[in-house]
């Protein structure tokens, strides 16, 4: 009990020091949210320095700092200078319509990698083997965007498939089961990307983990007394290879997220990353702090998962 | 999958008879404008697709331009700009009288009509906006527009449909200030306003009913990240010739794609009916496709955006940039600037980075702009001897190696900023640096993210030269104050200036100064063609090239005829209606 005491509060203070590191980033950036007024022939400096006082951006970085983390703290997550509201009216649905892409993405990403894995696995320096560490090789070597804009060119060639959005325009007009088709529709790309891109190391890393877990004395002793492959590898091989794969199932939703900012933008699909974007490029600090929170707290709570699920399954991490 | 996306359209055409708000009947007593030559179908639904997503609905603090697309389509000003003419016309106000000094205008307003809410609109309203738009507090980027002479523009309530609206000093075009102002409704403003919260009103999110205006549109829903549509306003005050309620479409549904090429993809798709400004290459990717005949695409011509070259000739007192005062010895030579000009190839310009559509500049006025444009200028194409010639006698000679060098031996090199963000204009930087090369300077590309840009051009002074560009609002001089004045907010070349730092930027400040007062069109013009000649002259920004507008529609969309002006493509959507056989058939 201790133990997850004490790994609950690093986690604290870790999501403390990424929030001082973000806001000290965002802070040597130079230029402000108003920055871009100054462009608008319209509006004279003496206006943009007004809005900058307003705003508060004219205070220290120490007390803007505090303010936000009051913010954050209070649940509003700060207030986003350009949509003029807190932060968290912004936020959630956002995020919402994200893990809508990320969480199936992750579950069809280790569905497909376990056994594949585990398969190829089996069949080490066969041709099986050799082929499919050319194409996992390829696709890891693949940028994420380059894989998305392929996706989508094909969609725009074949019209077999919608090139953006989450909805058909006009959606809101049809009954339950229809909207369900047409948001599957709009989510087939996007998952077929973030998977592409997720796919090829996992499949890999279970791979590597499978084969050395075969190496293990009590799998070449199971071998020996001549008890089935299969029965091997789910008795003996897998619970070996487990430590490593659950360890990397906490990345995988941060891995994940990240890609999946990326493919949003593309794809224009509703989620975090196409507002990140924005407030990145318009400097709008509260926004990018507590979507940058929002995505180290995932990957915090996916590593915590991991370790208390290790914590669980393992004894010799118990001991 | 395919199946799939068939069975939702199946049911989506089946719905496309939308419910909408239906017009109400005009009642006696209601001074409605009717669009003579004004026909078409009510129905249907247009979608239009944005770059980004709107930051807010309030119309006094909009900057944005995705902002400002939507909102566009929910208010109504005053006096408008028609942008087909570019000229004035009646809008909210009927009619409207100059006194004889010029500084007082009595504005006669449009009796018995109502807000998208069923309220009444009335001077109070017009009165309350003025109000709220030149309060500090609120921070309107229309604010510095209404101070006229050093003071705000006054307006005071004559009866329940007139006002009265005096200024400082006689102002020229006054009548055009007013495009695009919003009148606000008091009625759901005037508590906010008083708690002085009216600058964190209607954002997005806002409840539709809360929400009202004098335009087509009202809102309706707004999704995070997907959509923001708007259904007609019953109450609106245009009727066609037939005197039926104007808007014909009853829905207008705004998606949000994130980019450009987003942008124009679901517009190559389908997913989107109106295309409202795309770059040269996607343009020419779309004429391509145009053969399908799905759509219908125009290039405008030259749009008012003007691009340039302009060299830091800032004061540097108290900024510790030395190697940055060295240089400005070139940039302040009249001789350097006109031998830099002389040596870029504006017709390459024009046809590598907006392959062919664009026109090359000389001076800052776009040939799209009619009324204003000196056409006198003299249109000088790129000489590279006559440019070393200019050189030669302002100093400066050649190494062996061909590198230019100063009087003092230095060789003459600088570094052009530009946005990363505008491809068109790091491409134009990069042919100016080949450009330059013949010259024997050496010249460097730093393509800067945009705020950290604009940073250095108005705040640290920390560059050499830029590309910019400017311009794509209101035709009329009055717009291009702050980039002329010497003590301008967007005087690039040399911001802050207590006094003009020279000769002709005195002269510009007075004849910028007198036409802002002058009544009379010829007269004004007289004094803005001297204005371009100065610059032409004098060369503080080095011109390029003018964009042209490249828009697209639907091929059915009926009354679709672009302007140059903002908003290119939809600022007639009144009258926008989609073809009756067409509109059960989306692509």
């Amino acid at each position: 009990m201790t133990a997850v005491a004490r790994r609950i509060g690093s986690s604290v203070v870790t999501l403390f020091a990424v929030s001082v590191f973000s806001f000290a980033l965002l802070e040597l950036a130079p230029g402000d949210f108003f920055t871009e007024l100054r462009m608008d022939t319209r509006v004279s400096t003496q206006a943009v320095d007004a809005l900058r006082e307003q705003y508060g951006l004219t205070q220290s970085p120490a007390v803007r700092y505090w303010l936000w983390l009051q913010s954050f703290v209070a649940g509003d997550l700060g207030f986003s200078l350009a949509h003029r509201a807190p932060v968290s009216s912004v936020i959630w649905e956002r995020a919402g319509n994200t893990l809508l892409l990320t969480v199936p993405a992750m579950l069809l990403t280790w569905t497909l990698a376990l056994p594949l894995g585990v398969w190829i696995a089996r069949r080490k320096n066969q041709w099986v083997d050799r082929v499919s560490s050319g194409v996992t090789s390829t696709l890891v070597a693949l940028p994420d965007l380059l894989v998305a804009m392929l996706l989508l060119l094909l969609a725009l060639r074949t019209g077999l498939f919608p090139t953006g959005g989450m909805y058909t325009p006009g959606a809101e007009d049809l009954g339950t089961g229809a909207r369900i088709r047409d948001l599957i529709s709009h989510a087939f790309l996007p998952l077929c990307a973030l998977v592409a891109t997720a796919l090829p190391a996992l499949v890999r890393h279970v791979r590597a983990s499978v084969i050395e877990a075969a190496q293990a004395p009590a799998v070449l002793a199971a071998r020996g007394h001549g008890i089935s492959h299969s029965r091997i590898t789910l008795r003996y091989v897998l619970p070996l290879a487990a430590n490593p794969l659950v360890s990397l199932a906490g990345l995988s939703i941060a891995t994940l997220l990240s890609a999946s900012l990326l493919i949003e933008v593309v794809m224009s699909w509703p989620g975090l990353g196409p507002l990140v974007v924005e407030a990145l490029l318009a400097k709008d600090v509260h926004l990018v702090l507590s979507a940058s929170m929002l995505a180290s707290a995932l990957l915090v709570a996916g590593n915590l998962a991991a370790d208390l699920t290790l914590y669980v399954v393992d004894p010799r991490i118990r001991a | 999958m395919n199946r799939f996306i068939g069975s939702a359209l199946v049911v989506l055409l089946s719905a496309l008879t939308v419910s909408a708000a239906v017009p109400a009947a005009i009642t006696p007593g209601e001074e409605v404008l009717v669009e003579k030559a004004t026909s078409g179908n009510h129905g249907g639904r247009l979608v239009v697709a944005l770059r980004a997503e709107p930051r807010t609905l309030n119309p006094a603090i909009a900057a944005d331009a995705p902002s400002r697309e939507v909102i566009g389509r929910m208010i109504a000003d005053l006096i408008h700009i028609d942008r087909a003419t570019q000229a004035t016309e009646g809008a909210l106000a009927t009619e409207w009288k100059r006194s004889s000094d010029g500084r007082e205008y009595t504005l006669k307003l449009r009796k018995g009509i109502r807000f998208s809410d069923g309220r009444p609109f009335d001077a109070d309203d017009v009165v309350f906006t003025f109000q709220v738009l030149l309060d500090e507090r609120t921070g309107s980027p229309n604010r510095d527009l209404l101070i006229v002479g050093g003071q705000p523009v006054r307006v005071t309530k004559v009866d329940e449909y007139t006002v009265r609206l005096t200024m400082a000093q006689p102002y020229a075009a006054a009548e055009r200030l007013f495009d695009s102002i919003a009148i606000l409704p008091r009625h759901l403003l005037v508590e906010a306003y008083t708690k002085g919260a009216i600058s964190n009103m209607w954002a997005v999110s806002t409840p539709a009913a809360a929400v009202a205006g004098l335009g087509p549109y009202r809102l309706k829903e707004y999704v995070a990240g997907q959509r923001l549509v708007l259904e007609r306003n019953p109450y609106y005050w245009k009727t066609d010739s037939a005197k039926r309620r104007l808007p014909y479409l009853d829905e207008l549904v705004f998606l949000f794609t994130g980019n450009e090429d987003a942008q124009v993809i679901r517009f190559q798709s389908g997913d989107s009916d109106v295309l409202s400004r795309a770059s040269a290459d996607n343009f020419g990717v779309l004429v391509r496709d145009q053969a399908a005949g799905r759509y219908q695409l125009k290039d405008l011509g030259p749009s008012l955006e003007y691009n340039f070259l302009f060299f830091n000739q800032n004061d540097l007192t108290g900024k510790n940039l030395p190697q940055v005062a060295v240089k400005q010895q070139w940039f302040s030579d009249l001789g350097f600037r006109r031998a830099v000009s002389r040596a870029i190839d504006r017709e390459g310009i024009a046809r590598l980075v907006y392959r062919g559509r664009a026109v090359p500049l000389w001076g800052n006025v776009s040939p799209g702009n009619r009324l204003w444009i000196n056409t006198s200028l003299p249109r000088q194409p790129r000489n590279v001897s006559e440019a070393r010639a200019i050189l030669k006698a302002s100093g400066f000679s050649w190494r062996p190696d061909g590198a230019l060098i100063d009087r003092q031996g230095r060789p003459v090199t600088f570094t052009i900023v530009t946005s990363s963000t505008s491809a068109q204009r790091t491409e134009m930087a990069t042919l100016i640096q080949a450009d330059l090369k013949e010259l024997g300077m050496g010249v460097q590309v730093v393509p800067l993210e945009f705020r950290a840009l604009v940073d250095r051009v108005f705040q640290t002074f920390d560059y050499d030269a830029s590309v910019l560009g400017l311009g794509g609002g209101d035709a009329d001089p009055n717009g291009e104050m702050n980039v002329w004045m010497s003590s301008g907010s967007n005087h690039l070349w040399r911001l802050g200036q207590k006094a003009p730092a020279t000769a002709w930027e005195d002269e510009i400040d007075r004849l910028m100064q007198k036409q802002l007062i002058t009544l009379d069109y010829r007269e004004r013009k007289r004094l803005y063609d001297r204005v371009q000649t100065i610059v032409a002259e004098q060369l503080p920004m080095i011109f390029l090239a003018a964009p042209h507008i490249l828009v697209g529609a639907r091929a059915d969309l009926g009354n679709f005829q672009p302007s140059v002006l903002d908003h290119y493509t939809l600022w007639n959507v009144e009258r926008m209606f989609l073809r009756p056989e067409s509109r059960s058939v989306r692509r």
